[in-house]
């Protein structure tokens, strides 16, 4: 299993494992639900069953009357999706909370939901048509070739194995507080507020997060209510959301319907042309977010373009690793492939011709020939009943500067402290700091201590949108730098050398003419408890970004008698800037894109169409890819000759795998699937479909 | 080597225990039982038909985890792990789906792996409980740990704990696992960081490395 590496190379020549890796395979790493306290309160949401309903009956004196019940609260008679918070229950055990839930007796009307994306939005005829929309006509007119397509992508919850959660002990004029987030200051700041602190006296905990994927910045309903509980009953309270209402409450993709009618010139060029996309949202006027990111990627010309979001009564959509972006690359991927079809060109060559990007146009060209582009066969043209098939996606990310700080401190015995206070939510925070401080000063690892995730470390950005290792990045390197100029003056002091500069550093070691001293050495020369430094600035080291562009080639199998998808392989090649360390890098690439699969094939919020109740929140029906899912993926590290910095890698590498997979379906069963999760039944129908004798309804916008 | 809990050692299992209070409202139900008073000692509960009966306000049972016993009071709807990680801090194995679903609380009992979250903790009463912070010896990570460290298994961790347990017990039930029997052996476990690239690197490599 080494294969997975060979093509990459690494620009600190960086292969050690993640800095954090102990702690989470012997189980000391503690995440926020691992916190329980003497004393501790548990706290937890009354919810509603069913999408729009009213309470019928709530018996809140057997609720009261249970033994170690504190309070049980309920504010709201109704409910706007299933999962809504209508009060709280307080209790001293989790058996007390759990009793008093159950003793609450509580019976819903339910009413008639909204449901389903395709009856509630306004048909494309009725929405108000885009302000160019007649030069997006006179280019569909003066096209020679015009297609038309609807697509369609499902909402998908963000399933964090750490739920959403937070324990906090509110001592008077202080508090110490435990939050899973993906933003540390902001998670501190709100519940600062909540208790009427301020945010240097609250001591924020979040060293590990058991995951977030865009669903956790704030504080939150769950830090809401513990702080609430902490503050009024002056003891620790725990609110950790259930598996149930992860799924209903704490946020989700949401889901699309992309309508898209494109011109061509007969040399294959998009000329441009109209797309409609409608979004669902949660129930209230305060969600939103439903918006997909299509028209991107590749040059489409003079578009049009409409967007509706549309309220449904379910939980409210949330940022989701590349908001709005998966979804948009699969509709326009099988729209690639559907319009390469009408002229009769090779989609590959299609997409160079019609590509935005030099690197990626490279790209494709080496993805290609790594999956064996010259073996595809034409549409649904492999013989015998399990058809294979090659399919293609594209991705990219913007690259800015962020706010950031990192702390050194070096101490007397030589150990180099890294210090930030943005959180590993996963990605190798830790590793990316500490790998490039101790790389720049040449240092062994055993040297190394990296600490994160606490709201009193210098200040880091909250990690969204992928910007963490560009922000932090090139402060690491400065503060670096700052550490090595400061023991070199201390050597030159001692050398008795005017011009400390002349002393270099390599390898761990002070060298100027025939003199040597060691990093341990030289740091005994520190007359206080260590040196202190730190940078916000990134100087010189912030370099000319890349676009992170990522392409994607997916081979499948599809068992045209089951419907069954098999993928097979993927390549994936990953443009990061600078790689700073191997194993995290890849290890993010492969699993982003067994989370784009999962997406493509398997996950999907399912609503009961009469009650409005989601029928499987959990992970037992709510279907995620595990270890059988899994097929062959070849990362690869898109190295630029060019001088760059460290780019975004969170989100780009999860947008081209279900456009790869759905146009890679495509191309085996010889018909399109335009409907996300590209389940059995819908492949069999497909399949169906494009058999000539056929006359069953096609699948397309389903 | 594994005994079947409930038939063999007397106990309620879990399923039979919802079963007969009826699913969510488990708890109360149970809590609605005639009042025994005193927390005592489990083992001395047992009533003519063969099952036991336990204090609805905490019996006294004793947990062998991780080598060493402990005296805990717990009531007769604590699972085993709500037991490790309430009351023994234990908190190791993870709760995530609460339904045996995702293998994030996969802990050994008798040497053989068990999703947590689905057995009561008084049925663990008599068996030995290993947790991951128990895999570890004089100091050295357990091999199957160790790769995990070596081919960088794992991203937020959250479900890792359960992975190694998992392939503990998968390495034990078949050594010298291919990657198709690894794959398969852990199918009841969940990463949705999806680190499953490592993760079977890992455990093809401790495979490979023989016995623990």
């Amino acid at each position: 299993m080494t294969s997975y590496r060979k093509d990459n190379r690494v620009a600190l020549e960086n292969d050690a494992p993640r800095l954090d890796i102990v702690e989470k395979v012997n189980g000391s790493a503690k995440y926020t639900t691992d916190y329980y306290m003497p004393k501790m309160l548990w706290a937890a949401y009354i919810i509603s069953d069913y999408g729009d309903s009213r309470l019928k009956n709530s018996d809140l004196a057997a609720a009261r009357a249970v033994k170690g019940v504190l309070e049980v609260q309920i504010d709201k008679q109704a409910g706007r999706y299933h999962g809504d918070r209508l009060g709280h229950v307080c209790a001293e055990s989790r058996q007390a909370l759990q009793q008093a839930l159950t003793a609450l007796n509580l019976r819903f009307e339910a009413r008639w939901p909204k449901t389903r994306l395709e009856d509630e939005r306004t048909p494309l005829e009725k929405l108000t048509p885009a302000e160019n929309d007649a030069d997006a006509q006179k280019v569909l007119d003066e096209s020679d070739v015009i297609a038309e397509a609807e697509f369609q992508t499902q909402v998908q919850t963000h399933s964090s194995l750490e739920p959403h959660g937070c324990v906090v002990d509110f001592r008077g004029d202080s508090a110490v507080v435990y939050g899973s987030t993906q933003s540390n200051i902001g998670f501190r700041d709100g519940i600062a507020r909540e208790l009427g602190l301020r945010p240097d006296q609250v001591e924020f905990h979040c060293e590990y997060v058991g995951g977030g994927f865009g669903s956790k910045f704030g504080h939150d309903s769950e830090g809401h209510l513990a702080a609430q509980m902490s503050k009024k009953f002056k003891r620790p309270c725990r609110v950790i959301r259930t598996r149930k209402e992860e799924h209903l409450d704490t946020g989700n993709r949401p889901g699309s319907i992309q309508h898209m009618r494109i011109g061509l010139a007969r040399d294959g060029k998009i000329r441009g042309g109209k797309i409609a996309t409608w979004g669902s949202i949660g129930a209230t006027e305060r969600s939103g977010g439903g918006g997909v990111r299509n028209p991107s990627r590749y040059n489409f010309g003079a578009v049009a373009k409409i967007h509706e979001d549309v309220n449904l009564n379910g939980g409210n959509s949330r940022a989701m690793r590349a908001p709005g972006h998966p979804q948009a690359m699969f509709a326009i991927e099988l729209m690639m492939d559907h319009l390469a079809e009408q002229i009769g060109m090779d989609p590959l060559d299609f997409r160079i011709l019609n590509e935005t990007s030099d690197i990626r146009r490279e790209m494709l060209k080496v993805g290609a020939e790594m999956i064996g582009w010259s073996r595809r066969k034409p549409g649904g043209a492999s013989p015998g009943p399990i058809k294979r098939g090659l399919g293609i996606g594209v991705a990219d990310w913007g690259n800015g500067q962020g706010n950031a700080t990192i702390a050194v401190n070096v101490y007397r015995n030589g150990t180099v402290e890294v210090l930030s206070g943005a959180q590993d939510i996963g990605m190798g925070y830790r590793t990316l700091i500490g790998d490039i401080v101790r790389t720049h000063l040449g240092l062994p690892r055993e040297l190394l201590i990296v600490k994160v995730g606490r709201g009193d470390y210098p200040p880091g950005p909250a990690s969204g949108g992928s910007t963490t290792s560009r922000a932090t990045a090139p402060k690491a390197f400065a503060a670096a730098d700052k550490a090595k100029k400061a023991i070199r003056k201390l050597v030159a002091s001692e050398w008795k050398l005017g011009d400390a500069a002349s002393i270099a550093l390599e390898g761990g070691v002070f060298k100027a003419g025939d003199k040597t001293m060691d990093w341990n050495k030289a740091c005994r020369l520190i007359t206080d408890d260590h040196l202190a430094l730190s940078a916000n600035e990134d100087g010189d080291y912030w370099k000319t970004p890349t676009g992170s562009e990522a392409v994607q080639f997916a081979d499948v199998s599809v068992d045209t008698e089951t419907g069954i998808i098999r993928v097979n392989k993927v390549v994936a090649l990953q443009n990061v800037g600078l790689p700073v360390n191997r194993n995290t890098v890849e290890n993010q690439i492969t699993g982003a894109v067994i989370q784009g699969l999962s997406f493509c094939l398997f996950e999907d919020r399912i609503l009961n169409r009469q009650t409005g109740a989601m029928v499987n929140p959990n992970l037992d029906m709510y279907k995620i890819a595990g270890p059988l899912d899994v097929p062959e993926i070849v990362p690869v590290i898109w190295r630029e000759e060019r001088d760059v910095g460290v780019n975004s890698l969170g989100e780009p590498p999860v947008v081209p795998t279900p456009g790869a997979i759905a146009t890679a379906v495509a191309n085996a069963i010889g018909a399109q699937v335009r409907s996300m999760p590209l389940t059995p039944d819908k492949v069999l129908a497909a399949v169906a479909d494009a058999k000539p004798a056929a006359s069953q309804p096609s699948t397309a916008g389903q | 080597m594994h005994q079947e809990n409930g038939s063999k050692t007397g106990g309620v299992s879990r399923r039979q225990f919802l079963q007969g209070a009826g699913g969510a409202a488990a708890g109360s139900v149970l809590i609605n039982l005639p009042h025994i008073g005193q927390a005592q000692e489990a083992d001395a509960a047992a009533t003519a038909n063969g099952l036991k009966r336990y204090a609805a306000d905490g019996a006294k049972v004793t947990l062998e985890v991780n080598g060493r016993p402990a005296q805990l009071t717990l009531t007769p709807d604590t699972t085993l792990l709500q037991a490790l990680r309430e009351s023994l801090n234990l908190t190791g194995a993870k709760e995530v789906c609460d339904r045996g679903a995702c293998g994030a609380c996969t802990v050994l009992v008798d040497g053989r792996s068990v999703n947590s979250c689905m057995m009561l903790a008084v049925d663990a009463a008599g068996h030995k409980i290993t947790t991951v912070e128990g895999l570890a010896s004089d100091g050295q990570l357990n091999p199957v740990q160790q790769a995990f460290v070596d081919h960088d298994a794992c991203q937020c961790g959250y479900c890792i704990p359960g992975f190694v347990v998992r392939s503990r017990a998968l390495l034990d039930e078949t050594p010298g696992a291919d990657l198709n029997a690894i794959k398969h052996g852990l199918c009841g476990n969940i990463c949705r960081c999806a680190a499953y690239v490592r993760i079977f690197a890992a455990v093809e490599a401790a495979a490979k490395g023989g016995p623990a």
